[in-house]
This record gives C-alpha cells, sequence and structure tokens, in this order.
C-alpha cells in the first residue's frame, strides 16, 4: 500500500474518532457548568474543557473569559482551530476523498453526508439554538461512519491504518478527558464520596459514556480510584487508556513487515502495553495523576510520530527503507 | 444555427430506424418518466462521485456534468467509418511524432516544414533521438469529430497530450443500463467493458527495456483539486493500480520508486495526467509541486515508460492539425478515411487576408488553444468583440488559425416537455501498444444551450451515452 494511502487511511480515522471526542468535552462542559457551585472557590470548567482539547494555542480570548457560547464556537464552527468539530469533519472528509480508492462506497458516503449535513445544521445555527442536540447527531455520525469501517471493509492493512488511528485518538482523548478534573479543581482527598469533588467525577464518567458501566463493573459509590481503574487500567472499557494501548499493540504487531523500522515499533508497543498492565491506580496516584497523564499524552504522541516514520508518512519523514519489497 | 443542419434522429421528416427504440419507450412510458429517471441518474452520478471541480467560482466545486438521458445512437456502418478513421488517424500521428523526434523524413520530403516542429512551443529537445518502447508516443489518442450529413464526418482536432473523459464514456453506460436494462436486453448495443483492459495490455506491452518481469504500473495524479481527478482515480480502479502523487514517488539511479507501508517498490509505467510542463521540475518548471524530478532521466536510461510520451502535444497543435492528411499518405500510404475541416492558416498571407475579410463567417483558434478558450465563433460574436479580435490576430497572426462554421449534427435531447435537438460532437479514444484498437463508443458531449456549437464541459457543455449497434441490429 502507498505510503501516502495509508497515511490518509490513519488520519481519517483519527479525525472521525476526533470529532466525537470534541463533542464529548462540550458535553462535560455542559454538565460540568450545570453543576452546584461553592461560593468561596473558582470555577473555569470552560476553561478547562479548552485546555483540555488542546485548543488553549488556538482559543482567540483570554482562557479566563471563557464561556460556553466563545468555547463551543471555537470548538465546533473555527476553522482556525484544527481540531474543532467543523475542522474534524472537512479533514476526515479531505482524507476519505484522498484515498477513495481504499475504502468502501458505505465508508464514503457516511463521511461525505456528515459534511453535508454539517454545513445545513450551521447554517441554521443548529449548534447555537440547541447545543445538546447538536452533540448527540455529532457522536451518532461519528458513530455511523465507525460502524461502516467495522462492517464493510475489508480486514486488511488499509482497515487497521484505520483502527490505528482512532485507538491512537481515543487514547488521547480519555487522558485529556481525565485531566479536565485537573483543571477544573483540583480533588481534595477528604472530599471522597460527595460534594462537588464527587459531582465532578460523575461528570467525567458521563462524558465517557461510562457512569453506567461504573455501576455495573464496581458497584460501589463513584471515587476517583475507580474512575481512574475504569478509564486508564480496566481492559473491559472500550474507552480506557489499557484497552487503547492493547489495541495499538496488536495493530502495531499485524502491520509490521519484516523491516527493522516496523519491527522495533511493534516491540515498543507491546513493552508499552505490558508497562502499563503492571500499573497500578496506586501507583499512578502517588507519581500525581496530572502529572502521569501528561507523560502518557506526551508519550503517546511520540508513539504515533513514530509509527508514521515506520511507514514512510508525509513527505517531511524518512522513507522507511530503500530495499525493494516485492 | 439556420436550421438546416443535419439532425441525427431524423431522415428528413422520418424516422431514423436507430431511434426507433427511443420514440418506442417514450410512447409506453411517457415524456414524464424519463424526466423521473433523470433525475435518479443524477443522484446515482452524485452518489459514486462522478463529479468535476470547478475552483474559483464559489459555491460547491464539485459540479455534476449536465447528463442527458437520450443515447446517441451510430449503426455498424457509421461505426465502421468512425472507427477506422480514428485508428487511421492515431497511426499517422504515432509515426509523425516519431519522425519528428527522429530522422525527419516528412521534413526532407518537404511535406512539413521543419518549423512547425521545432518552433512549436510543445517541442521537446531533450526528446530529440530518443525511442520509447514498440515506437509508440501517444498511447491515448482522442480524436474530436464532428458530423454534418448523413455520411460526413470531419476530424475538428486531436488530442495526443492527455485526453480525459473517458470515465464518463464508461459511467454513463453503467447508469444508463441501469436505468432501461429493458433496451440493453436482447444485446444489440455493442458493450465498452473492455476499455481498461485494452489500457492495461498496452500499458504492459510498452514496458521499458530494462524491466524484464511483469511491469508495476501507476497512474500520476496531480491530486483531488484536480477537475479530472475522479477520472484518475476511476481508471486505476478499474485496472487495479496504484494511484500515486509526485511526492509518493522517488527517483534513484535513474530507477523510479514508489513508498509504500513496506518500503520502496519499483514502477516500470507511468500513465501521468500530469503537463508536460509540470512533469519533472529537474529539466521543465523547477516549482513544479506535483512532479517527480529525475524522471525524463530514468526514462531516457530505459527504466520506465511514461504514457503519453513528453512532447506529443506538437501534433495538439491547431497549425500541425492541418498536415495530418498529408501524414497520412505520407506514412501509411493511404487516403484519409475521415477528412480535416477546411483551415485557414493565419501565418499565410492569402489565409490571413481572407480570414480578416470574412471574420463574421469563421471559427477563429489559437493554434495552441484548448478547452473552448481564447476563440472567436463569428457568426454569434458582436461587431465589437470581432473587431478585438481582428487586432490580435494582425497583431500574431502565428497564433491563429479559422474554419468556417459548419452546420454541425444535433442529436435530440430531453427538455422539459418533449425532445429538442441540439449540437453535438464525438470524442472517442483510440489506445496504442502493441496494437491500436478502440471501444465501440466515444464521448458525445453536448451544446445545452439552443444554437450553441460550444460542448466542452468547462463551458456549460453536457455529456449522453454513446451507443454502436450491432451490424445488422437497427
Amino acid at each position: 500500500m502507498l505510503s501516502r494511502t495509508a497515511e490518509g487511511l490513519f488520519w481519517m480515522g483519527r479525525y472521525i474518532e476526533r470529532m466525537e471526542n470534541v463533542a464529548r468535552l462540550l458535553d462535560a462542559g455542559q454538565r460540568l457548568e450545570s453543576l452546584p457551585k461553592d461560593p468561596t472557590q473558582d470555577y473555569n470548567e470552560w476553561s478547562s474543557i479548552v485546555v483540555a482539547s488542546g485548543a488553549s494555542g488556538t482559543f482567540p480570548t483570554a482562557l479566563e473569559d471563557a464561556d460556553v457560547a466563545a468555547v463551543s464556537d471555537h470548538l465546533i464552527r473555527d476553522i482556525s482551530n484544527p481540531s474543532s468539530i467543523t475542522s474534524c469533519i472537512e479533514a476526515a472528509r479531505m482524507n476519505a476523498k484522498a484515498v477513495r480508492n481504499a475504502i468502501t462506497a458505505e465508508v464514503w458516503e457516511a463521511v461525505n453526508d456528515t459534511r453535508l449535513q454539517l454545513h445545513e445544521h450551521l447554517r441554521v445555527e443548529k449548534d447555537r439554538e440547541n447545543l445538546s442536540y447538536f452533540l448527540d447527531w455529532v457522536r451518532n455520525q461519528g458513530g455511523l461512519a465507525l460502524g461502516k469501517i467495522e462492517n464493510t471493509m475489508l480486514r486488511d492493512d488499509g482497515f487497521r491504518f484505520i483502527e490505528l488511528g482512532k485507538w491512537f485518538e481515543r487514547a488521547d482523548a480519555t487522558a485529556r478527558l481525565l485531566d479536565v478534573k485537573y483543571h477544573v479543581l483540583l480533588p481534595e482527598a477528604t472530599d471522597v464520596g460527595g460534594g462537588i469533588d464527587y459531582l465532578q467525577w460523575v461528570q467525567i464518567l458521563r462524558a465517557a459514556n461510562s457512569a453506567v458501566a461504573f455501576r455495573h463493573l464496581y458497584s460501589r459509590v463513584v471515587d476517583p480510584q475507580g474512575v481512574v481503574d475504569l478509564l486508564v487500567l480496566n481492559e473491559k472499557s472500550p474507552r480506557s487508556l489499557m484497552t487503547a494501548m492493547a489495541e495499538i499493540a496488536t495493530l502495531s504487531d499485524k502491520l509490521a513487515s519484516e523491516l527493522p523500522i516496523q519491527q522495533k515499533l511493534a516491540s515498543d508497543a507491546r513493552n508499552a502495553e505490558a508497562t502499563l498492565r503492571n500499573t497500578s491506580v496506586d501507583a499512578i496516584f502517588e507519581h500525581g495523576l496530572h502529572d502521569w497523564l501528561t507523560d502518557f499524552i506526551a508519550a503517546t504522541n511520540l508513539r504515533a510520530q513514530a509509527t508514521s516514520a515506520a511507514f514512510g508518512f508525509g513527505v517531511d519523514y524518512p522513507p522507511a527503507t530503500k530495499e525493494t519489497v516485492q | 444555427m439556420n436550421g438546416d443542419f443535419f439532425n441525427e434522429m431524423k431522415n428528413g421528416a422520418t424516422l431514423r430506424p436507430e431511434y426507433q427504440v427511443v420514440v418506442d419507450w417514450i410512447e409506453r412510458n411517457g415524456i414524464d418518466a424519463l424526466q423521473s429517471r433523470r433525475a435518479e441518474a443524477e443522484a446515482l452520478f452524485r452518489r459514486i462521485g462522478i463529479t468535476f471541480a470547478v475552483y474559483g467560482e464559489g459555491g460547491d466545486p464539485d459540479r455534476l456534468i449536465p447528463f442527458d438521458m437520450v443515447p446517441r445512437i451510430f449503426n455498424a456502418t457509421e461505426w465502421q467509418k468512425i472507427e477506422s478513421g480514428s485508428i487511421q488517424r492515431a497511426n499517422a500521428l504515432n509515426a509523425f511524432i516519431a519522425d519528428a523526434y527522429g530522422a525527419r523524413e516528412i521534413v526532407k520530403a518537404d511535406i512539413v516544414p521543419e518549423a512547425m516542429i521545432t518552433k512549436n512551443p510543445a517541442y521537446l529537445e531533450l526528446m530529440n533521438g530518443y525511442r520509447p518502447p514498440l515506437d509508440v508516443w501517444a498511447h491515448i489518442i482522442g480524436v474530436d469529430l464532428v458530423r454534418t450529413g448523413p455520411d460526413e464526418f470531419f476530424v475538428l482536432e486531436d488530442n495526443c497530450r492527455t485526453p480525459s473523459g473517458v470515465s464518463y464514456v464508461l459511467q454513463n453506460r453503467e447508469v444508463m443500463s441501469r436505468m432501461f436494462p429493458e433496451l440493453f436486453r436482447d444485446g444489440r448495443i455493442r458493450p465498452v467493458d473492455g476499455y481498461t483492459d485494452f489500457l492495461a495490455e498496452a500499458m504492459q506491452a510498452v514496458a521499458p527495456p530494462n524491466c524484464t518481469g511483469t511491469p508495476t504500473m501507476a497512474i500520476l495524479t496531480p491530486g483531488q483539486f484536480n477537475s479530472a481527478y475522479f477520472e484518475h482515480s476511476f481508471l486505476a480502479d478499474m485496472m487495479g493500480i496504484e494511484l500515486v502523487e509526485g511526492p509518493d514517488i522517488v527517483v534513484e539511479n535513474q530507477k523510479v520508486y514508489m513508498r509504500t507501508t513496506r518500503g520502496f517498490e519499483q514502477l516500470h509505467v507511468i500513465y501521468r495526467r500530469i503537463d508536460d510542463a509540470f512533469l519533472d521540475p529537474a529539466v521543465f518548471q523547477k516549482d513544479s509541486m506535483i512532479g517527480v524530478a529525475g524522471l525524463m532521466d530514468a526514462m531516457k536510461a530505459g527504466n520506465v515508460t511514461v504514457i503519453n510520451m513528453p512532447g506529443t502535444g506538437v501534433v495538439d497543435d491547431k497549425a500541425v492539425y492541418t498536415y495530418v492528411p498529408d501524414m497520412i499518405r505520407f506514412y501509411l500510404g493511404e487516403e484519409p478515411i475521415i477528412p480535416n475541416v477546411e483551415t485557414y492558416r493565419c501565418d499565410q498571407a492569402d489565409d490571413l487576408a481572407y480570414v480578416l475579410d470574412n471574420l463574421s463567417d469563421l471559427v477563429v483558434k489559437e493554434v495552441q488553444g484548448s478547452g473552448g478558450y481564447g476563440m472567436l465563433i463569428g457568426p454569434t460574436s458582436t461587431k465589437d468583440e470581432i473587431k478585438e479580435f481582428a487586432l490580435k490576430v494582425k497583431a500574431n497572426p502565428n497564433n491563429y488559425i479559422a474554419q468556417p462554421t459548419l452546420s454541425l449534427s444535433s442529436a435530440p435531447v430531453l427538455a422539459e416537455d418533449g425532445l429538442i435537438p441540439r449540437h453535438v460532437d464525438l470524442r472517442p479514444f483510440v489506445v496504442s501498444g502493441a496494437t491500436t484498437k478502440m471501444v465501440p463508443s466515444g464521448l458525445s458531449r453536448v451544446a445545452l444551450r439552443e444554437g450553441s456549437l460550444v460542448v466542452n464541459s468547462s463551458q456549460g457543455g453536457g455529456v449522453k451515452d454513446t451507443w454502436v449497434l450491432n451490424a445488422g441490429a437497427v
């Protein structure tokens, strides 16, 4: 497969996943904002959403002034923000068009229709009039596209590159979502089980579509240890870092040819998976959740770059090898 | 324009038998049924993504080419003439290009002046002396034909660079056979399926000398913003070969490689859909972002074949066009089966004088123009437009040729309340490799405005499916 095609598939997968995650972050913002407030504390849920989405660099005004209107405009409509929902949908569609021969007609139609509908939604200001409705629509379209990929694509390298992009993006997004809690309000160990801290953790779970899952898996009141266990270490969760790392390791393994740079990529991914598997919740809190997440996000980012280099993505990267493969 | 042009559906007042099926269908189902099929067909085109992109005019850049539901029909005898005439022309054009970059026998024989070759803007000195595999230079040639009577066809121009439009031939047929399966059921219409097989076969046949095994082939596209990107992607898909862009390709030690997820893979045959000027920044335009540096070098070293060969544009020139009938006589020893349109060359004093005196009756074109741009259609132009154009011609006569306004034939197209006649042309595609072949069809382009003679899609023309009937079938 052409490196450019693989790259297009990888980014199509990432952007489809990202549009859904940006919608989840905005949903978390709405939920956090609606919580009862302690008048002696400073709250900044909307600025924390901007930080978590990675858009603090493009956000047009001072972060302290962030409110629902400014943040949702920046995260939905603003094309100067490369991760806004509009930018994600345009980029997913652009990549899909460039790799049109490598995806099925149904995947193409799902992505192309999403773009057509988005323009209609923006025109009638659906996102401004009814944010929740719009965010539901975004999540549904993301689900539709991922479902079409799952249900209609051949299980070949093309499919694996899309999946790889999706899991890299999800690992990054779950880590950032967990980190929102740090930016909103530092956790107070004494406050566990009740009050604002508890309510904030519940909203994070809801945004990750995991509040009910928490009940099923832990049968106890939501606490920080449980949330971190579920979203970081629990392999049963479709959004946990553990699940994402296991998928990345399997996919890297299947995609690797005998080329040394790809063999190294796969073995590094397996090692990272094993390290995470041997980590405990206590160890994470001992390290400091925010610092641990920051390290994880940076390491995942480096792994994605190494993946790009190993498969020859982008003209800036040195080609994978000069050997000819028959 | 004056109403006495040839209507392909009729023979005087009577219906030609080839079109009986169309009339029967409409009588059976009604014109409204045809209208609603058209809406279905457009939805199908949009869904499959058969669009061409127009940038810089605002709105959605992805446009549909207007598709007319009434097929254009040729009988076996008519097609025999079109086919043999187009193949003859393609063979002569290939022989001329080989000669132009070779011994120039036709110049020595005083038939074509040397300046027609060496002063031609499309002439590439670096190709001089090069001999491509099987001596084929233009592997794909689009011959633009017009018709003026039951048995009168003319060649309007030759397209030997990178003619486009063949994907519409194949897709129009696909859509028509889905819309009107009953009309195709008895097998009287010759299928067009073979095109991509012919092309793949021709590409394999011209593998470079240093390629010993099965050649690896690809289509080189400028990318998804090119107006014909759909066609590039469609052809690559149909032939099962990669669709590559400049940055996917690296040349090393005069060999061409594409960057794959498993390392470099050598490419042997490249069907490029990029103009000569952008093909290789090492020898042509230095700032080309879409080309492949070192491609020419690799080609000359016998490691890659480029389709069509660079420099074939010399025969697209409308002044060179006037010599094609002589080329047919010189290289093939045959009389042209399909003649040229009578053409006045403004670089000749007599012709120039005649052209300037008769501008309001003539069509004047730039010798290197294409796409319906930069031309004057005398009979439909205002006095001021004609005056202005006369100044341009006088300032640079070498740049222009002129032709009489032909009464172009018309074919029926579907309008609000029935069928109306509109002018059409035909572009069959000739494929040359070990042999020279055509599929029995071509791109019929139709002018959608009443009286208009301009059929180019960039100028609002539409397309039709083109049927060729089996011998004996009417």
